[in-house]
C-alpha cells in the first residue's frame, strides 16, 4: 500500500512560449525518468505539429520519481497547453491535480494567459507555486516580475524558484517547492472506486484509452467498471502509468494518475469529465466533472475528392476521441458537396484540426471561412442558431439577429496602446478599461463581437505590436446587431460556400475586398467569368476573371509523346486542389481566404 | 499520294511502322532553338553517321515483319548533309527495312543549304516530300532570330524545290516580333502561290536558357503577347482554311491528301523507330528514348518506359484531341469520361464534340487544349 503523503499531482500552467515544455523536460531529466539517451527536446509534445509550432496541444501526463531528504516521492506531472484556444484542456488538467506551477517568463512578465490560467487554478482550489523562468536571459527582470506576480495575481512570489529551464539552473528548487508546497492527494484506497477521466485517446489495438486520476478506491485488470455519465459497463483489460510512455501496472489506487484500457470500441462511450467507478461497488455521487466546452468558431470541412466523405467522417470521429471539444455534424453545400460543419474553440484549434486531418489521415480537404454562431430571431417568434451563413433565412423572415460578444483583455507595452485602440475600434470594439500593471505593461479591456476577433484580429494585433501584445477573451453573451449576409456569385451562380455574415456598415467594403481577392486567387478560366458580391438581390461589387488566352503544346519533338503526356499530367496534378463550381474552377484556398482580406494591402 | 488513313484502317494495318532519323547538325544555331542540335565539322558528322548506320543495322530486328510506311529525316538541319552522307543513310534504311514503294519520305531542309544537286540526290533516293524551315518572310524578323536566309532566298529555294517535288511543306512561326494576322496571312498567300501543299504553324516558345530568352529578358526582343499571338494564329488559320486547306492537327494545315502520314502516325499511336541522339521510338507498346549526347548514344544508352493502362488512355485522349479526327472513346480502358464533370461540361459548352464514338476538340479551343486535355486525365 502506497503512502499518499509521498505523492504529488501537479501541472504546469503558463502563457504560451514561457517555457512550459522545456521545464517539463528538465524535471523528467532530473528525476531520471527518461535516460539522456532517449531524451528528445519537448518530450511530452508527441505530435509533430506540437513540436513544429512549439506549442502543447494535448495533455501529456508522466510519473516522476524523486528522492527528497531520503524519502522517495512520486510526482505526477500533467503538462498543459498554453494557447487561449485550449484553456478547456487546462481546466481538465487542473481537476486532476492538487497544485500548479505557474511559470512566468522573467523578461516578458505576466501575460494574458498567465492571468487567465492562474484564475482557473484559483477557481479549482489549487495550490499555486509561481516559478520564474528564463533568468539566464540578459533581459530578465526577476525582481520586477516577482512584483508583478504579487500585484496582479496576489500570489506570494518572494521565495519562489527562479530558474532557467533551458540551462537547467535551479531545477532542484522547483522539485523542492512541489514537495513542500503542494499538498498530497487525499483519498481512501478502501473506498469504492472514484476516478475522473481527464483525457482519452484511441489506440488501434487496445481501443479507447482513458486517462484517469483516481480519487478513491482502486482499479485493476479484470475489474468491471461503470462510466457514470454514459451508464456503460466495461471489463478492464489493462491499467498502467505514464513514464512517459505507457507502462502496465498491477493496479491504480487513490491518488494515482494513470490509464485504463477496457476494449472500448465505440469512441462516444468515453466522455472526458466522466467518473469511473466499479460496476458492483459503485459510488453514489459522481465527481463534478467539467463544464461542457462550447465551440465558438465554425467552418465547413469538405474533401477535395467528394468520394472521400466516408474517410473524413472516420477521421473526425477519431480526432473527436482525443478532443472532446471538437464538434461536427453533416452539411451539404451545393458548391462543395457533402461535408461537415465543425465547431472549434478558436482559430488555432481549427488550424490544428485541419492540419491533422491532412497529415495524419492523408486527406485533401477544403475548409470554408470561419464563422461564429448567430442567434436569429424570426418574425414568427422562432429563434435559430446559425453558424453557417448559407442557412440564414431570407431577410424578410428575420426580425433581428444577435451576435456573440466577448470581453477581451490585451496586455501590451504602453507604446502600442494607440495602435491597439485603433484596431479595436475598427473591429467594433467598445472600450471598457485600461490599467497600468507597471511602467511597462498595460492591460486594455474591450467588449468586442467575436466575429471580428476571428476575422483577422490576432494577425493584425501581432503586426501592429511587433508581437509584444498578448490577448485573451471570454464569452460575455449575445447582443443585437445590424448584420447582413453577403453572397458571392460566380458566373451568375451563387456559391454558398463563399457567403458570409457581416455588419451592414462593413458589407460594401468586405464585398469589394472579397471580389478583388477572388479575382487574384482564381486563375483564368476558359470563358470570362464575372465575380459579384451581393446583398439580397443587390449587386454591391463586381470583378471579372478574364478568359484564358493560350495554353497549348504546339511543337512535336520528333515523336516525344512522353514529354507531352507528363507535362499534362503535371498540369493536372497542379490542379488537384481546385474545386469545380458550376463551370468555374476555384483553388480550395479561396474558401479560407475570405478571412485574410488584409493580405497584400 | 495516300488519302488520310482513318482510325479504323490504321488499326487494320497494324504491321506498319515509321522511321525517324535525327540529324542534329545545323549551320548555325537559331536564337529560339531548344532542340538537340549544334554545329559540327564534316569529320564529326561522318562519325555520327557511322554510329547511326550501326544503330539502324542493330535495331532493325524490331521491325521484322513490319512494313515501313513513312520515313522522316529531321533535325537539326538534315539538308546540311552532303549527297554521299545522305545516300549512306538512305541506303541503310532500304537495306535494313521493308519499305512500301509509295512510302512517304520526308527531308527537312533550310533554304540556305538547299542545292539543285542535293534535290536530285534526294529524288533519286525516293524522297518525295520536303519540309522547308521558312519560319517568316520578313527579313528583319529572320535576321533577329538568327536565321541564315532572307525572304528572297527562301522564295528562290522554294521554287527550286517545287521543280523537283510536288509535296512541299513550309514551317511558319507565329508570335515573332512585328507580326500580326495580316503579315502572317501575307506569308501564307505567297507560299500558296508557289504551290506549297502543307504548312505547319508553330507558336513561338521562348525558353529562358536560349539566347532569345535573354533577349526577351533584356527587352531586346519583344515577342507578341499571348493575346496577339492567338489572334494572329486565328487569322492565319482562317486564311489557310478559306483557301482550301484543312487544319488536320493543332499546328498543321494541308490540302486534301497532303497530310503528313508520318506525323499522323505519331498522333494515332502508330509504331515508329527513331534513330540518332534524342530520338524516340514506340514499338510493341514500349516508348524508348535514345541518349541526348553523342558519347552516351555511342554507348547505346536508352531509357525505356512501359505505359500503364491509364497512361495509354491519357495518350489516346491527348493525341486524339490534337487532330481533326478525334479519338474513339471505346478505346479507353481505364478512364471513364462519363464520370468526369469536365467532360460533360465541355460537351455541353461545345468545347468537345461527339459523333458516335468519336470525340473531337472544337478547333476554336485548340489554343487552350492543355487545360482541356489535362482535365480529362
Amino acid at each position: 500500500m502506497k503512502d499518499l503523503k509521498h505523492v504529488r499531482n501537479f501541472c504546469i500552467i503558463a502563457h504560451i512560449d514561457h517555457g512550459k515544455s522545456t521545464l517539463a523536460d528538465r524535471l523528467i531529466e532530473m528525476t531520471g525518468t527518461v535516460s539522456k539517451r532517449d531524451m528528445q527536446d519537448q518530450i511530452l509534445d508527441s505530435m509533430d505539429l506540437e513540436r513544429e509550432k512549439g506549442i502543447t496541444i494535448k495533455l501529456a501526463p508522466t510519473r516522476l520519481i524523486y528522492d527528497y531528504e531520503g524519502e522517495e516521492y512520486v510526482l505526477n506531472l500533467i503538462d498543459t497547453p498554453g494557447h487561449v484556444d485550449f484553456s478547456y484542456e487546462v481546466s481538465r488538467s487542473l481537476a486532476a491535480c492538487e497544485g500548479a506551477l505557474l511559470l512566468v517568463d522573467a523578461s516578458q512578465g505576466v501575460e494574458a494567459q498567465t492571468l487567465a490560467n492562474a484564475y482557473l487554478a484559483i477557481d479549482n482550489n489549487l495550490e499555486i507555486v509561481p516559478v520564474i523562468n528564463k533568468i539566464d536571459l540578459p533581459s530578465a527582470r526577476v525582481e520586477e516580475v516577482k512584483a508583478e506576480i504579487e500585484e496582479v495575481l496576489g500570489l506570494d512570489a518572494a521565495n519562489c524558484p527562479c530558474v532557467s529551464a533551458k540551462e537547467g539552473i535551479n531545477i532542484d528548487q522547483v522539485l523542492k517547492a512541489i514537495i513542500e508546497k503542494i499538498p498530497s492527494p487525499k483519498g481512501d484506497a478502501k473506498e469504492p472506486l472514484k476516478a475522473l477521466i481527464f483525457d482519452s485517446h484511441y489506440d488501434n489495438f487496445k481501443g479507447a484509452i482513458c486517462l484517469i486520476r483516481v480519487f478513491d478506491g482502486q482499479v485493476k485488470a479484470g475489474d468491471k467498471i461503470l462510466m457514470m455519465q454514459t451508464g456503460k459497463v466495461f471489463d478492464v483489460t489493462e491499467v498502467g502509468i505514464f513514464v512517459p510512455s505507457t507502462k502496465e501496472a498491477p493496479l491504480l489506487s487513490a491518488g494515482d494518475v494513470g490509464y485504463i484500457a477496457a476494449s472500448i470500441k465505440t469512441i462516444s462511450d468515453v466522455k472526458v469529465g466522466d467518473t469511473v467507478t466499479l460496476a458492483e461497488n459503485s459510488v453514489k455521487a459522481a465527481l463534478p466533472g467539467y463544464k461542457e466546452v462550447q465551440p465558438v468558431v465554425f467552418c465547413g470541412i469538405f474533401t477535395v475528392d467528394g468520394a472521400k466523405y466516408g474517410e473524413l467522417k472516420d477521421a473526425l470521429e477519431k480526432l473527436k476521441l482525443n478532443d472532446a471539444s471538437l464538434q461536427f455534424m453533416p452539411e451539404v453545400s451545393s458548391a462543395l458537396g457533402f461535408g461537415f460543419r465543425c465547431g472549434f474553440l478558436g482559430l488555432l484549434h481549427l488550424e490544428i484540426i485541419t492540419e491533422r486531418l491532412e497529415r495524419e489521415f492523408d486527406l485533401d480537404i477544403i475548409t470554408t471561412a470561419p464563422s461564429v454562431s448567430y442567434k436569429v430571431h424570426k418574425t414568427s417568434g422562432e429563434v435559430l442558431e446559425v453558424s453557417n451563413p448559407s442557412n440564414l433565412p431570407p431577410q424578410v423572415e428575420i426580425s433581428y439577429i444577435e451576435e456573440p460578444i466577448v470581453k477581451t483583455s490585451i496586455f501590451t507595452p504602453p507604446e502600442y496602446v494607440g495602435a491597439i485602440m485603433e484596431l479595436c475600434q475598427d473591429k467594433r470594439g467598445i472600450y471598457k478599461d485600461m490599467q497600468y500593471l507597471d511602467k511597462k505593461r498595460v492591460e486594455l479591456t474591450y467588449i468586442m463581437p467575436l466575429g471580428e476577433i476571428i476575422y483577422d484580429f490576432f494577425d493584425s494585433l501581432k503586426s501592429r505590436t511587433k508581437g509584444y501584445a498578448s490577448f485573451d477573451y471570454e464569452f460575455s453573451g449575445f447582443e443585437r446587431s445590424e448584420l447582413v449576409k453577403v453572397d458571392l456569385l460566380l458566373n451568375g451562380e451563387k456559391c454558398d460556400a463563399l457567403s458570409l455574415i457581416v455588419h451592414k456598415d462593413k458589407a460594401y467594403t468586405r464585398g469589394r475586398e472579397l471580389t478583388e481577392r477572388l479575382k487574384k486567387i482564381i486563375p483564368r478560366q476558359l470563358f470570362e467569368v464575372p465575380i459579384q458580391a451581393c446583398i439580397g438581390g443587390k449587386i454591391i461589387a463586381r470583378e471579372t476573371i478574364s478568359a484564358m488566352r493560350k495554353d497549348v503544346l504546339a511543337k512535336c519533338y520528333g515523336g516525344d509523346i512522353t514529354r507531352k503526356r507528363k507535362l499534362l499530367e503535371k498540369q493536372k496534378e497542379g490542379k488537384k486542389r481546385m474545386r469545380k463550381i458550376g463551370s468555374v474552377e476555384i483553388p480550395s484556398e479561396a474558401f479560407m481566404s475570405i478571412l485574410k482580406l488584409d493580405d497584400g494591402k | 499520294m495516300h488519302n488520310t488513313p482513318d482510325i479504323e484502317s490504321e488499326r487494320a494495318m497494324k504491321e506498319e511502322i515509321s522511321i525517324y532519323i535525327h540529324i542534329p547538325f545545323c549551320e548555325s544555331k537559331c536564337c529560339y532553338c531548344a532542340f538537340n542540335s549544334f554545329c559540327a565539322t564534316k569529320e564529326e558528322q561522318d562519325e555520327y553517321i557511322n554510329l547511326l548506320l550501326g544503330e539502324i543495322a542493330k535495331r532493325s530486328k524490331a521491325a521484322v515483319g513490319k512494313v515501313v510506311k513513312s520515313i522522316y529525316i529531321g533535325g537539326g538541319t538534315p539538308s546540311v548533309l552532303d549527297e554521299v552522307q545522305f545516300a549512306k543513310i538512305a541506303h541503310a534504311i532500304f537495306d535494313n527495312f521493308d519499305v512500301y514503294d509509295n512510302a512517304e519520305f520526308t527531308v527537312e531542309a533550310n533554304p540556305n543549304s538547299i542545292t539543285e544537286e542535293k534535290l536530285a540526290c534526294w529524288k533519286s533516293l525516293r524522297v518525295n516530300r520536303i519540309s522547308i524551315g521558312v519560319q517568316s518572310l520578313n527579313d528583319r524578323s529572320l535576321k533577329k532570330i538568327g536565321r541564315l536566309h532572307t525572304k528572297q532566298m527562301a522564295l528562290e529555294k522554294i521554287k527550286l524545290v517545287r521543280k523537283t517535288f510536288d509535296n512541299v511543306s513550309c514551317d511558319l512561326i507565329v508570335g515573332l516580333e512585328g507580326d500580326n494576322g495580316k503579315t502572317l496571312s501575307g506569308y501564307a498567300k505567297t507560299l500558296l502561290s508557289l504551290g506549297i501543299k502543307h504548312i505547319s504553324c508553330y507558336l513561338l516558345e521562348v525558353y529562358d536558357n536560349v539566347p532569345l530568352g535573354t533577349m526577351v529578358k533584356n527587352g531586346k526582343y519583344i515577342p507578341l503577347s499571348d493575346e496577339r499571338t492567338i489572334a494572329a494564329f486565328e487569322k492565319l488559320s482562317n486564311y489557310l482554311q478559306d483557301n482550301g486547306m484543312t487544319r488536320y492537327e493543332i499546328s498543321n494545315f494541308a490540302f486534301p491528301g497532303y497530310e503528313s502520314r508520318h506525323n499522323l502516325n505519331y498522333w494515332q499511336r502508330g509504331e515508329y523507330l527513331g534513330f540518332g541522339i534524342s530520338a524516340h521510338s514506340f514499338v510493341d507498346g514500349r516508348r524508348t528514348e535514345n541518349a541526348a549526347t553523342i558519347s552516351d548514344y555511342a554507348k547505346g544508352k536508352i531509357t525505356e518506359e512501359i505505359l500503364s493502362p491509364r497512361e495509354i488512355d491519357e495518350e489516346i485522349i491527348m493525341l486524339g484531341l490534337r487532330c481533326n479526327l478525334g479519338f474513339d472513346i471505346t478505346q479507353l480502358q481505364v478512364i471513364d469520361l462519363q464520370k468526369n464533370a469536365f467532360f460533360k461540361d465541355y460537351l455541353q459548352q461545345g468545347i468537345l464534340q461527339q459523333q458516335g464514338n468519336l470525340v473531337k476538340l472544337n478547333p476554336m479551343f485548340y489554343r487552350i487544349s492543355n487545360t482541356i486535355i489535362s482535365n480529362l486525365f
